[in-house]
C-alpha cells in the first residue's frame, strides 16, 4: 500500500481537511472569546508549535512505547498527559529564556491544553495510521490550518462589530457559527486541488 | 512537605484504581472485539465470492461455513483466499485483499475474482474513514455492484482496468459511476484498485497457480 | 447560607435555561460532527450521559479527599477512564457505529461540558445533587443534538434512523451532511434560542 506523501498531507491539512472547518475541532475556546486578530495570531502560533510537536511525540509514544508494552488502551490518558506536560515544559522554557515572548504568547499556553484540536490531531493520527514524518506534517498542517481559520473568522468578526448592528440573538456565538459555516463552504472549493497520489 | 507527599500518594492510589478498572473492562471485552473483526472479514470474503449467507446467521455458523469452504494462501506478502464449492474441491474463485490511501485514511477491501482470473465476481470495502454519505458510499451496493463481472486484464499502455467517471458520462464498458460529491475518494479508489488488481494479475496469479 | 436550589431546579437548569450547548456554548465539536446521522447522535448521547453522570458522581464523592492542587489532574483521569470504558463497550457491542463515530467518542474527554460540571458543580456539591446536575446537562445536550439531527439527516439523506421518510424524488441537500450545513444549523438554533431566552439572570432581576 502506498503512503501519502508528507507534503501532500501538510497541504491537505491546511486546506481540504482543515481540522476546524471539516472536523469541527478547536472551536470551543474561540466561540467564548471575542478578542480580535492579535490574540488569534498569538494563539495560532502557539497551536501550530504545540500541535506539530505533540502529534509527532504521541506517534512515537504510541508505536514505540505503548504498543510494545501492550498498553494501547491507555493511549487517551497518555496522550493528554503528554500534551499537558509538553505545554507546561514549553511555558517554563519560554518564561525562563525568552521573557518578551512569554509576555505576548505565554497566556495562551494554558488555554491550549484544553483545546480539543490538539488532542484530536493525535487521535486522527492514530486512526489514519500515519508514521512519524507524516505525523509531523499532519500536526504542523493542522495547526496552520486552524490558525488560518481562526484568523479569518476573527478578522470578519472585527469588521462586523465596527459596522452594522445585528438582529437580537444573533450576536456572539450564533453569528460566529454562521460565519464559520460560510468559511467552511468556501474551503470546500479547495477539494479539487489535492490529488492523493 | 507533608501536603505534597499526601498529594502524590492520593494521585497514585486514584491512578491505580482507575487503571485497574479500565484494564478490567478491556480484559472482559477483548475477546469479543477481536471476534468482531474476524467475523467481519469472514463475512466480506464470503460476500465477494458470492457464497450466499443468511442475514440472520449466527457468528458461529458463519465461521463454520467459512472454514468449510475457504482456505487461505500466502503469497507475495499478502494473504489471499481460495473459495471452494460445497464439494470442497472445485474452485469457486479467489478473494484478493485490496487497499490504499483514501481521502481521509486507509481504505481496505476485498475483490473476488473468477477461477480463471478473467472477471470480477464482486467487490466490497470493509474499512475506511471517508465522510459518511459521501466518500463513505463506497460501501453501498449500487457502487460495488458496478464491478460485478468486470473483465480483468493487466494494465498495458496506460489502459486502466476501469475508470470512475462522472455520473451519466460513461462511454465505454469499463467506465463506472464515481460518487457525486466525493471526487477525492473516487480518484483514490480508482488509483489503488487498478494498481492492486494489476499487481494480482501480474505477480500473485502466477504463484497461486504454481502452488496448486 | 444561601438557599440551595432544589433537585428539580438543578435538573431544569441544565435542560433548558443554562443549556450547555445553546447557552454555555460548550461541547460544540461533537455536536457538529455526529449529527448528520440520528443513530450516531443517539449513541453519542448515551456515551455522554454516562460519562457526565459517572464523572460528576465520582468527583463529588471524592470532593472532600482530593487535594486542591491536583484536582484538575484527578478530574481528567476520572473522565478519561470512563470515556475509555465507553469506547471499549461501543467497540465490542456496536462495531460499525464505533467506526462511524471515529475519534469523537474519545473526544468526549475534552468535551468542555464534563470538565465544566466537575469544576463548577460536582466539586462543591453532594453526590445526589451532582448526579442530577450531570443528568440535566447531558439531557439538555442530547435534546439539542437530536434536534439538529432531525434537521440534518432527512434533508441530507432523506432518511431518519436509516428509514426513508422523504419521497424518492427528493433531491438531497448534500450540504447538510457536510461541515457547512452543521455550522449553519447550529448557528440558527443558537440564534433562535437566544432570541426567546435572554439571559435568565436579567429576567430574575426584574
Amino acid at each position: 500500500m502506498e503512503q501519502i506523501h508528507p507534503l501532500t498531507l501538510l497541504f491537505a491539512a491546511i486546506f481540504t481537511n482543515n481540522i476546524l472547518l471539516t472536523n469541527f475541532l478547536g472551536l470551543c475556546p474561540f466561540l467564548s472569546m471575542s478578542k480580535g486578530k492579535k490574540s488569534a495570531l498569538g494563539m495560532g502560533a502557539a497551536v501550530v508549535f504545540v500541535m506539530a510537536s505533540t502529534t509527532a511525540l504521541n506517534n512515537l509514544v504510541h508505536y514505540k512505547i505503548l504498543i510494545p508494552l501492550g498498553l494501547e488502551h491507555f493511549r487517551y490518558i497518555v496522550f493528554i498527559v503528554v500534551i499537558a506536560a509538553f505545554v507546561q515544559l514549553v511555558e517554563m522554557t519560554v518564561e525562563r529564556f525568552f521573557p518578551p515572548l512569554y509576555y505576548s504568547l505565554g497566556v495562551f499556553l494554558p488555554l491550549i491544553t484544553v483545546n480539543c484540536a490538539i488532542f484530536g490531531a493525535s487521535l486522527f493520527m492514530i486512526i489514519r495510521e500515519y508514521n512519524f514524518v507524516q505525523s509531523l506534517a499532519y500536526g504542523a498542517g493542522s495547526g496552520i490550518g486552524w490558525m488560518l481559520a481562526i484568523l479569518t473568522i476573527s478578522a470578519i468578526r472585527e469588521k462586523l462589530q465596527k459596522s452594522s448592528k445585528l438582529p437580537r440573538g444573533l450576536e456572539g456565538p450564533a453569528i460566529t457559527l454562521i460565519i464559520t459555516g460560510l468559511l467552511a463552504l468556501a474551503f470546500l472549493a479547495f477539494s479539487g486541488m489535492i490529488r492523493v497520489q | 512537605m507533608k501536603k505534597q507527599a499526601l498529594s502524590i500518594v492520593y494521585m497514585f492510589l486514584i491512578t491505580l484504581f482507575f487503571a485497574s478498572l479500565v484494564s478490567a473492562v478491556k480484559f472482559l471485552n477483548e475477546a469479543k472485539i477481536e471476534a468482531n473483526q474476524i467475523v467481519k472479514l469472514q463475512r466480506i470474503i464470503l460476500k465477494v465470492l458470492n457464497i450466499p449467507v443468511r442475514e440472520t446467521i449466527s457468528n458461529d455458523d458463519l465461521t463454520r461455513l467459512f472454514t468449510a469452504q475457504i482456505k487461505d494462501i500466502q503469497t507475495g506478502g499478502k494473504i489471499l483466499y481460495i473459495g471452494y464449492e460445497e464439494d470442497g474441491r472445485t474452485i469457486r474463485g479467489y478473494a484478493v485483499p485490496v487497499g490504499g490511501p483514501g481521502f481521509w485514511g486507509p481504505i481496505e477491501g476485498m475483490v473476488g475474482v473468477t477461477p480463471d482470473a478473467a472477471k470480477v465476481i464482486a467487490l466490497a470495502f470493509y474499512k475506511h474513514n471517508e465522510t459518511p454519505g459521501l466518500g463513505g458510499r463506497i460501501t453501498e451496493d449500487w457502487f460495488s455492484d458496478q464491478f460485478k463481472g468486470l473483465p480483468l486484464y493487466p494494465i498495458e499502455g496506460g489502459q486502466n482496468i476501469f475508470y470512475l467517471t462522472m455520473e451519466g458520462t460513461q462511454k465505454a464498458a469499463n467506465e463506472l459511476d464515481a460518487i457525486t460529491g466525493a471526487t477525492n475518494t473516487s480518484s483514490a479508489v480508482e488509483v489503488f484498485l487498478n494498481q492492486d488488481l494489476d499487481y494480482f494479475l501480474r505477480e500473485l496469479w502466477g504463484s497461486i497457480k504454481e502452488k496448486e | 447560607m444561601p438557599n440551595l436550589p432544589g433537585k428539580k431546579d438543578i435538573f431544569l437548569m441544565g435542560l433548558w435555561k443554562d443549556n450547555p450547548v445553546l447557552r454555555q456554548i460548550l461541547g460544540i465539536c461533537s455536536t457538529l460532527a455526529v449529527t448528520n446521522l440520528m443513530v450516531n447522535t443517539l449513541v453519542m448521547n448515551v456515551g455522554l450521559i454516562f460519562t457526565v453522570c459517572m464523572s460528576s458522581l465520582t468527583v463529588s464523592l471524592l470532593r472532600n479527599y482530593t487535594p486542591m492542587r491536583i484536582r484538575m489532574m484527578v478530574q481528567t483521569l476520572i473522565i478519561a477512564s470512563y470515556v475509555i470504558i465507553v469506547d471499549i463497550l461501543i467497540k465490542a457491542y456496536m462495531p460499525d457505529i464505533s467506526e462511524a463515530l471515529g475519534p469523537y467518542v474519545a473526544l468526549i474527554i475534552t468535551n468542555c461540558i464534563i470538565m465544566g460540571r466537575c469544576e463548577s458543580f460536582a466539586r462543591h456539591n453532594p453526590p445526589g445533587a451532582s448526579l442530577v446536575d450531570g443528568l440535566g446537562m447531558s439531557l439538555g445536550y442530547s435534546l439539542v443534538l437530536i434536534t439538529i439531527a432531525i434537521i440534518r439527516e432527512p434533508l441530507g439523506f432523506g432518511t431518519l434512523l436509516g428509514l426513508r421518510i422523504l419521497p424518492e424524488g427528493f433531491v438531497h441537500w448534500t450540504i447538510m451532511i457536510m461541515a457547512p450545513g452543521a455550522f449553519f444549523t447550529l448557528g440558527f438554533l443558537v440564534w433562535i434560542f437566544k432570541y426567546f431566552q435572554p439571559r435568565f439572570e436579567d429576567k430574575e432581576k426584574k
